[in-house]
């Protein structure tokens, strides 16, 4: 396969604009919450493993597209309502950036370690929207909203999982993006700066997505909250999360 | 000693996952255990504070290497005392005030965090935790604000709040990048002494490392402390549960006071930076001011009060009074924290009373009693000008005779003699029946107030920088040029006094206004009252960033 190619391919699973269509179109046919629990986890693993082939110099072209995938997908979540479209979306933007951490020199292992902390969060988001499907017939903002009144438990967790998507600390993801700040805010403030700017806008989407779902009045309809053991399983998650993000600060930081 | 710190920091910790975990056995009452926890955490931080008081060394504990590191030191100890008493007296309000929301329970979890994240962000002796605390008190704060999930309003206003923070966040994760990538570690301790022994040691866009992360610090605290363009959040987030306005306006809205003087080392070699610091300090406060003095809702008024106030503690850092602005802090937390949680007095009192002032038409009409006579407004515009002054110098002569060699020292007394002089002059205006008994009494609690700010503001000099170098060296970083201070000085007196004159003579005689001036007057109200089109301009910019994300997602559909 010809280094080009290769470059194309882990453009598609670690995507760059336009390249990044692919994975959305993928999503966005896919319909079992099984195999897209599983797409959003082994999508970027892939194109990690992908990656280590490539031995061809990185084009000057690579650093502009990122920033410019991460931007514009960044961007782009500002006004969607779909929730799985929202996480593919996030997830675009997201793991464009893990394109600097293989500029920076990051260590294989290190990189599927980085993908894997990533993807985590999106993965559960997206079988949370698979629940608001079940019970509602669609994850869609600003649809049915009153979550918090209306299912608590599931509200509850949607909001933390949100919140770890967004790379906030304790998560993973908030010491990915730290370590790539401190790496390149003294040789190329400018990918800092892009990346800052980013890490804004996806607050800024998560704060719409969680005010078009929890926040409004309950619904007059009876729904069925999540159990109390699918609640123990996603805290379990998420509290390894916490704790996989404290580790990587130990070890990247 | 570290030790203890680190117990206070994380009793609420353990207190909200209690209450997350235990809630659904023990129900509404298990929000006891939290105020149990936070009563003792209190009485831990005080007994801390009281060692550090009595001499105890600073000292710190590594959780991992140079990061999780704890400190035990003056500042830590003070601010932990207050956020904890002030957490207490939320906590004990909140338990009735609280008692009918649904989310009762997880209402103390939040409260609990935000604690624990405060108590964090104020012991942190490296960047890896300050910058996780910094950061994790606005998101607490979002959810707190939000504490009422009915209300899409309250919800639009955290997320104001919150927006605002993570732009005040970048600053400091930027500076704490920059520091690192200078010093190889993140211990705040060693940075600091490294810093101190050689302080331009190292560059950033030619320009040296301390000024840029003393700008970025100073752009952190910024938008925590509702500076002037940052500040739109604080006067907006009303719909939350006053007990979690108390918490903010007491509390949380103080960080970029905090955050300056935690780097504190770095501003000493930081240029123009302070001057900087106070101009925006000294825009904010006099915005601040105005702007409370013209709204007419009073809880927004308020939140402009707090801005006028963040706007004076920031500025008293620009003129190099760290530690006055921790007292600031202080004093502004416990007035503004019992003025949100006596407002629901204050509105069951105004139900039998509705205190509506009784001005010279209600006494002359209503009360058929003649209008007092006015003494001599030349006579009571001197005392006005003069009593404050002589009271503020002598007062500050008493610590120390050099005081007013510091230029800092100078514009503090200029502003305590502006609040001094206003006083008087509301004294002048109530019209009362013994005008001197009243302006005595004014002059006397400006004595109290001023010797009690004066002594007790050099008592938090000297326990939270006993190094008189190293005092020195903030106030000689802080300095502006010598002749344009004095000029300053100066023309501003001589406007003031100028002003001082105008209001007290047109108070006696009224004011006639040509069409000119009545047009600028409208004008100018206008301005205000639309609150200087900041937040219209800002509401504006994020509808344009909707707009092109929405058409973006129009062309390029669902890839």
């Amino acid at each position: 396969m010809s280094d080009t190619l290769l470059l194309i391919l882990v453009g598609i699973f670690l995507p760059l604009f336009p390249m990044s269509m692919v994975f959305n179109a993928v999503i966005d046919k896919t319909s079992n919450t099984l195999l897209r629990s599983v797409i959003f986890v082994a999508w970027p693993l892939c194109g990690v493993a992908l990656i280590s082939n490539i031995t061809v110099t990185q084009p000057i072209w690579l650093l502009p597209l990122v920033l410019l995938t991460s931007t514009l997908y960044a961007v782009r979540i500002l006004t969607l309502r779909d929730v799985t479209q929202w996480t593919g979306f996030l997830a675009t933007s997201l793991w464009a950036l893990l394109w600097l951490a293989v500029i920076q020199e990051t260590s294989i292992e290190m990189l599927y370690g980085y993908a894997l902390s990533m993807s985590l969060p999106l993965m559960l988001l997206v079988t949370l929207s698979a629940g608001l499907e079940q019970r509602f017939g669609a994850a869609y903002t600003d649809l049915y909203g009153g979550l918090a009144r209306t299912i608590p438990r599931f509200s509850g967790v949607l909001v933390v999982v949100i919140v770890a998507a967004v790379a906030t600390p304790i998560f993973p993801s908030f010491f990915i993006l730290f370590d790539i700040v401190v790496e390149t805010i003294s040789t190329e403030p400018a990918i800092s700066a892009v990346l800052l700017l980013n890490w804004i806008l996806w607050s800024w989407a998560s704060a719409r997505l969680i005010q078009g779902l929890i926040v409004g009045r309950a619904s007059q309809v009876k729904i069925l909250d999540m159990g109390m053991l699918t609640v123990g399983l996603y805290t379990f998650v998420l509290l390894g999360l916490a704790a996989g993000g404290l580790y990587m600060a130990g070890e990247i930081l | 000693m570290e030790r203890l710190i680190i117990t206070v920091a994380v009793l609420p910790l353990i207190s909200a996952l209690f209450i997350q975990l235990f809630a659904g056995q023990f129900g509404r009452s298990i929000v006891k255990v939290s105020v149990a926890v936070t009563t003792f955490g209190f009485l831990l931080s005080i007994f801390t504070l009281a060692l550090a008081l009595m001499g105890d060394a600073p000292a710190a504990l590594s959780l991992a290497g140079d990061k999780g590191i704890i400190l035990f030191d003056p500042l830590g100890t003070l601010l932990a005392a207050i956020i904890m008493g002030i957490s207490l007296i939320v906590h004990l309000y909140s338990v009735r005030y609280m008692a009918e929301e649904a989310a009762y329970g997880q209402f103390f979890v939040l409260l609990d965090l935000m604690t624990a994240a405060l108590l964090f962000m104020v012991v942190a002796g490296d960047l890896i935790t300050l910058v996780i605390s910094w950061y994790l008190v606005g998101v607490l704060l979002y959810f707190l604000l939000g504490q009422d999930t009915r209300s899409q309003t309250a919800y639009r206003f955290a997320f104001w709040t919150l927006i605002t923070y993570r732009i005040g966040d970048l600053p400091l994760i930027l500076a704490a990048a920059l520091l690192f990538n200078a010093y190889d570690t993140w211990s705040l301790t060693t940075i600091f002494a490294e810093i101190s022994a050689n302080p331009y040691a190292h560059e950033v866009l030619g320009l040296p490392l301390t000024e840029v992360v003393a700008a970025l610090i100073g752009l952190a605290a910024f938008a925590r402390s509702a500076q002037f363009l940052l500040h739109t959040w604080l006067p907006y987030t009303m719909d939350g549960p006053t007990p979690v306005s108390a918490l903010m306006h007491a509390g949380i809205v103080n960080a970029g006071g905090f955050l300056i003087n935690r780097f504190a080392p770095v501003f000493i070699h930081s240029g123009d930076v302070l001057n900087v610091i106070f101009v925006v300090g000294l825009i904010t406060a006099v915005f601040g001011s105005l702007l409370m003095l013209t709204q007419n809702d009073i809880k927004k008024a308020l939140g402009y009060s707090t801005m006028g106030q963040m706007g004076f503690m920031i500025m008293e850092c620009g003129i190099g009074a760290f530690s006055l602005a921790i007292y600031h802090m202080f004093a502004h937390g416990v007035f503004k924290g019992t003025m949100f949680l006596s407002a629901g007095g204050v509105i069951n009192d105004a139900r039998h009373n509705d205190g509506v002032p009784k001005d010279e038409l209600y006494t002359f009409a209503v009360e058929k009693q003649p209008n007092q006579a006015r003494q001599p407004w030349l006579l009571m515009a001197g005392i006005t000008l003069i009593v404050p002054l002589v009271i503020l110098v002598l007062a500050h002569l008493l610590i120390a005779e050099d005081y007013f060699q510091k230029q800092g020292a100078v514009v503090l007394l200029f502003f305590g003699w502006v609040t001094g002089a206003q006083l008087i002059f509301a004294t002048y205006r109530m019209r009362s029946q013994n005008i001197w008994r009243l302006v005595g009494l004014s002059v006397l609690s400006l004595v109290v107030v001023v010797l009690g700010y004066v002594f007790i503001s050099h008592a938090f000099d000297l326990f939270l920088y006993p190094d008189e170098a190293f005092r020195a060296q903030l106030y000689a970083a802080a300095s502006f040029d010598l002749l344009r201070f004095d000029v300053l000085v100066v023309v501003t007196t001589l406007i003031i006094v100028f002003g001082w004159l105008m209001t007290y003579y047109s108070d006696q005689n009224g004011v006639r206004r040509t069409q000119t001036s009545r047009k600028m007057w409208l004008n100018f109200y206008a301005l205000i009252s639309r609150e200087f089109y900041v937040s219209d301009i800002y509401t504006r910019l994020s509808r344009s960033i909707l707009a092109i994300s929405g058409r973006l997602n129009v062309w390029l559909r669902w890839l």
